[in-house]
């Protein structure tokens, strides 16, 4: 929102005490966020009014009038193309040496004719944008003196953030900034000037069928406005503040708006017959002031006059009732209508308004009868024979009065972190035009109406008023007092980190984001249908993910185009039966021909980390899920018997998609039931003193089976020196498997001698032998 | 005899000492001290001489034996002692590395500052329900803020949460007064995508309720965490701003890291950046979950942890952040 620190002025009493610059840093901090400021008219100097002692036509160039003009003590020629010159006209003459936007103007040979100087037309003097002519200036402005004694072109506008204004309907009019900034700097803000109605004629015809959505409606009458023409000033004001002026009919009610925040709207009396606020029907039709035809809703609450549409409430008028060129007679309407009805109607007609913007952030009926009574001062000003030929009438229901919050002092105290002086308290509150009344230990506080449709309803809103207008600059910085004994709630967010580090330093991959969606064109490529939660109401129809590895797919593909090998990994949520979940996935994409290290890195993953975190082992068991992931390869990951998420390769034919011959492998696991593992101590009192001894069998497998066929073979041989084994060594020839086993012995009270580990040794190859394998003596 | 020994040694202890490799000092010991050699055949015939003889070659042999194990032994030693490397040392080296994600780092960062005053990282899911992402925060159904915020509603009449606050509420229905939590998390808007907005991003929530909590305490915490996190003599200042959840509410900005204040692109010519919003919990926020605002008073704040990552790491685009594209994302370096 533009405001015009001239306008500002006019209401505060010495605002001369004012810096009108540097005020809007205080501002900012105190009230509402201020973008930009800017200077207008200062870069304009050496324009005077003039007149036009005589006005010639070119000799030669028809469309230019050589022009005799003085500023009462010279005169001069001047060269002017502009069509509305005429003799006895008085104009803004901007005289050689005089600047415009930083131009100097200088004596000019145009046509023949030496001109000195320039008249100017507004856009010239930077205070309106219309070019078709001059400036005309009223007759009664002195010859000689410089314009901007004269007219407020000198002016600071500043761009107030509307964001921050969201919940200060007060502050959407000049009036209101004007309070805060008499607030903040101890000014005194004077009263509106306004024209009282004797109310001795008749009542309109004005009927509200629904009070809750329009709070209040004023209605009157004027007759005999002779003169439509707005004044240069009132034109400067509202061309400084983002507004086209276009007769002082329309332009007094935006006037209105941009001075108090009220919207005002003016119809031509000819048209008006009865008023009546209500409800549209279905699927109406109805054109509004800017030509478009709109389709209505039983939502949306409408101004009709004589059970026609009039105007959409709070929105925009009808083209019907425009002010026209011939207008003399008006009706005026002030109304107050329900913000939430107005949003409503506004963002589902795709049209905000002005007015729309006010009255969504819920105006105060009071000020609706202010508004009124203030266009009808300026109107009068304008046409002091006007004739006012209707009552003011005031449709209101339900009379919004002030109301009174009681702040307790010790309230106040917590909030502030000290005790504020009673006086200072009272002095706030009153800068704000707030009561107070002080008791022991609490004040009772008398809210304005134009802050209590919305803002201030509760105590905490009136420490507001006193903590913002005090300054947070103010304020002591005061550390929270540190209990030792506070634990934490719990560790979930340390866990993924733990693990996410674990897998970029250890293993090299690379964390992702993506999107809680599959990518739908994914889905179709693939030919795949995935029922899930998905977003309503979406065009795209995007369907929640279930399933992290599927979803990163597209991901993978992308890479693969500049990478021959993909590692990624993400902690992120999947939408699982309707539940929320947390899954981590690792992933790998490489060339087909190093699927089993591939496959093997993944593994190692997985037991890597459970073993590092956990301590506890890895069962790997057959892969019950997705049908896209291979059913052999993919296995069910189990620890302490309780599954905890999926090592999954993707079947070749979906496998296609990321790329040619690729091998895509993954590890997705669910992190609550990875978290729900406990993790086992390590007891070193386990550990023997004696010596240990390492004894290498190399198995053969002419049978060809996997090893998880030898692994059950040599699981299920149990002796009470085994510590442990593990297979070191594999070599596949064409005829036989050989696996070299490691075998680590020992006894926990005696080292071994050579006669226990001969026994040992021919009991295992005994053993090994009758399960079907041979073995290397 | 006794030449012949001495004559043994002193070849041995030559051919040892002309050895350049461990397995030729090896070679050398067989051939003198092994089974078959001269030495051996010597020592196995003691048990033939006669007792005088046997008194001298004996001992002889063995400290011969001896003496020269100790050679063998010294030489392999210099040997080892005296490897010579024979690789050029000067070729590069491309160390292998993964990757955090720049969110990672830097909620990592933010959520290590909030640590060390007490607060614990708090979750909660991405899929919230209605009551906790607007209700119990204070914004009812007609309220503008549900406009504002562009809500994903889902086909189970859930939501994918709007902002981060929800995670207030669940810890505090969960835990009670006193508490002290942040939650960094990911939120979703239906938004357009372009250079500056995604509909997925991330937020940083923080929160304490206590008794006494007062603005004083917001305004300390809220800087601390500022100039800890930007390690630099930055100004924080902070102007009413208007939220549902707070009252009083507060915008809080921080003095352009750019320009330092002196107005520049990034900063509008303001010399501030909006940094983040907050202000004490409003009562009905607590009442909504059940904790006594007559009892207890409490602070929150809200930061654009998308936006932080951006800054910090100069990316002016935001689509990086969910591109997946791994080229540009293992340059951030992991801390």
């Amino acid at each position: 929102m533009l405001i015009s620190c001239n306008k500002l002025k006019q209401f505060i009493k010495n605002s001369e005490n004012i810096n009108w610059e540097t005020i809007w840093n205080t501002f900012t901090i105190r009230t509402a966020e201020v973008e930009a400021i800017e200077k207008k008219g200062y870069d304009l100097s050496g324009v005077v009014v003039a007149k036009i002692i005589s006005c010639e036509n070119h000799p030669t160039k028809e469309q230019y009038h050589v022009l005799r003009v003085t500023d009462g003590t010279e005169e001069c020629d001047v060269l002017c193309g502009a069509p509305n010159v005429r003799t006895g006209m008085t104009v803004a003459w901007i005289k050689v040496g005089g600047t415009i936007k930083d131009f100097t103007i200088s004596e000019k040979k145009i046509a023949g004719v030496l001109s000195q100087g320039m008249l100017c037309a507004v856009d010239e003097l930077g205070i309106g944008t219309d070019h078709a002519g001059i400036l005309e200036l009223p007759d009664g402005f002195p010859l000689g003196t410089d314009i901007k004694k004269l007219l407020p072109i000198e002016d600071i506008i500043v761009e107030i953030d509307n964001k921050s204004l969201t919940n200060r309907p007060d502050l959407w009019g000049h009036y209101g900034i004007a309070r805060e900034i008499a607030a903040i700097t101890g000014e005194e803000l004077l009263p509106l000037q306004l024209l009282e109605i004797e109310n001795n004629k008749s009542d309109l015809d004005i009927k509200i069928n629904n009070n809750d959505l329009c709070m209040r409606y004023i209605g009157i009458t004027v007759d005999e406005i002779k003169n439509n023409k707005t004044p240069i000033d009132m034109q400067i004001f509202l061309h400084y503040t983002g507004m086209r002026s276009i007769s002082l009919l329309v332009d007094l009610t935006n006037y209105m708006m941009l001075e108090l925040g009220q919207p005002m709207h003016a119809f031509d009396k000819r048209v008006v017959k009865n008023i009546e606020v209500g409800l549209a029907n279905n699927k109406d039709k109805f054109t509004t002031l800017d030509q478009e035809e709109r389709t209505l809703s039983d939502e949306m609450l409408m101004i009709k006059n004589g059970n026609e549409y009039f105007a959409i409430a709070g929105v925009m008028g009808g083209l019907d009732s425009e002010i026209l060129d011939d207008t003399t007679s008006v009706f005026f309407e002030s109304a107050t209508f329900d913000a939430g009805s107005v949003r409503k109607t506004a963002t589902k007609l795709g049209l905000r308004t002005e007015a729309s913007a006010r009255y969504e952030k819920s105006l105060d009926p009071n000020l609706a009868m202010i508004s009124m009574k203030r266009i009808l001062y300026f109107l009068k000003k304008e046409n002091p024979n006007m004739i006012i030929s209707s009552n003011l009438t005031d449709v209101y229901a339900n009379v919004l009065s002030e109301k009174e919050i009681v702040l307790s002092k010790e309230l106040l105290a917590t909030y502030l972190s000290f005790e504020m002086d009673s006086d200072q308290v009272k002095k706030i509150l009153n800068s704000l035009d707030f009561k107070v009344v002080e008791n022991n230990d609490s004040y009772v506080v008398t809210i304005p109406t134009y802050r209590a449709t919305k803002d201030i309803s509760l105590d905490c809103d009136i420490i507001e008023e006193i903590a913002r207008i005090y300054g947070y600059e103010n304020f002591e910085k005061k550390p929270l007092v540190m209990d030792l004994s506070f634990e934490e709630y719990e560790t979930i967010w340390n866990e993924e980190y733990k693990i996410k580090h674990y897998l970029a330093t250890k293993f090299n991959y690379n964390e992702v984001h993506s999107y809680l969606w599959f990518e739908q064109a994914m889905l179709n490529k693939l030919e795949l249908v995935k029922e899930n939660v998905s977003l309503a109401e979406n065009k795209e129809n995007r369907i929640l993910r279930d399933d992290l590895f599927l979803s990163l797919l597209p991901i993978v593909k992308k890479n693969l185009k500049s990478l021959e090998r993909v590692n990624i990994m993400e902690i992120g949520s999947v939408i699982l039966d309707g539940i929320d979940k947390r899954h981590i996935i690792a992933m790998l994409a490489s060339d087909i021909e190093v699927a089993e290290s591939s496959y093997y890195e993944m593994k190692e993953i997985i037991i890597n980390l459970i073993q590092t975190y956990k301590k506890a082992k890895v069962e790997l068991r057959d892969y019950n899920g997705f049908n896209y992931y291979d059913e052999s390869y993919s296995k069910d990951i189990f620890v302490k018997n309780q599954k905890i998420g999926s090592l999954v390769v993707l079947k070749p034919k979906y496998a296609s998609y990321v790329g040619k011959k690729k091998f895509v492998v993954g590890l997705e696991i669910d992190l609550t039931s990875y978290l729900s593992i406990s993790k086992e101590r390590i007891n070193l009192l386990d550990a023997s003193k004696y010596q240990t001894v390492e004894l290498d069998y190399t198995l053969i497998d002419y049978n060809r089976q996997k090893y998880e066929i030898i692994e059950s073979i040599l699981a299920s041989f149990e002796h009470e020196i085994i510590n442990s084994y593990k297979l070191i060594d594999n070599y596949k020839s064409e005829d036989m498997d050989k696996y070299t086993i490691r075998y680590i012995v020992g006894s926990k009270d005696h080292t071994l001698d050579g006669k226990e580990l001969n026994e040992f040794k021919q009991k295992f190859i005994s053993y090994i032998k009758e399960k079907g394998l041979d073995i290397l003596v | 005899m006794k030449e012949k020994i001495e004559q043994i040694k002193i070849s041995a202890i030559q051919e040892i000492n002309a050895c350049l490799k461990e397995a030729d000092v090896l070679n050398v010991k067989a051939k003198y001290l092994g089974k078959s050699s001269e030495l051996n055949e010597m020592l196995a015939g003691i048990r033939d001489m006669s007792i005088e003889d046997k008194k001298i070659f004996g001992p002889l042999l063995n400290i011969t034996k001896k003496e020269l194990e100790i050679v063998v032994d010294e030489k392999i030693e210099e040997i080892n002692n005296n490897v010579t490397f024979l690789f050029d040392e000067t070729k590069p080296v491309y160390p292998k590395k993964g990757s955090l994600h720049p969110i990672t780092i830097v909620s990592k960062e933010v959520t290590d500052v909030l640590k060390r005053m007490g607060f614990t990282v708090f979750s909660g899911p991405e899929m919230e329900n209605e009551f906790n992402n607007f209700e119990a925060l204070n914004i009812p159904s007609n309220h503008p803020a549900r406009d504002m915020q562009d809500t994903y509603w889902l086909t189970n009449k859930e939501l994918l949460r709007t902002h981060t606050s929800p995670i207030q509420v669940r810890a505090m229905m969960k835990h009670g007064a006193p508490i002290r939590i942040c939650a960094p998390g990911r939120v979703f808007r239906n938004e357009d995508i372009d250079a500056s907005h995604d509909n997925t991003f991330y937020q940083l929530e923080g929160m304490v309720v206590d008794k006494n909590i007062s603005i004083g305490n917001l305004i300390y915490v809220m800087e601390s965490l500022l100039k800890e996190i930007f390690n630099d003599d930055i100004s924080v200042r902070l102007r009413p701003g208007f939220f549902p959840f707070t009252e009083p509410s507060f915008e809080l900005d921080s003095s352009c890291f750019f320009c330092k204040g002196a107005g520049c692109n990034t900063c509008k010519n303001t010399g501030w950046i909006e940094f983040c919003g907050c202000g004490m919990i409003h009562p009905n926020v607590l009442k909504s979950c059940n904790i006594d605002p007559k009892v207890y008073t409490g602070f929150a704040f809200g930061m654009g942890l998308t936006r932080l990552a951006m800054m910090r790491y100069g990316v002016n685009d935001i689509r990086l952040m969910n591109s997946g594209d791994v080229n540009e994302l293992e340059k951030f370096e992991i801390e």
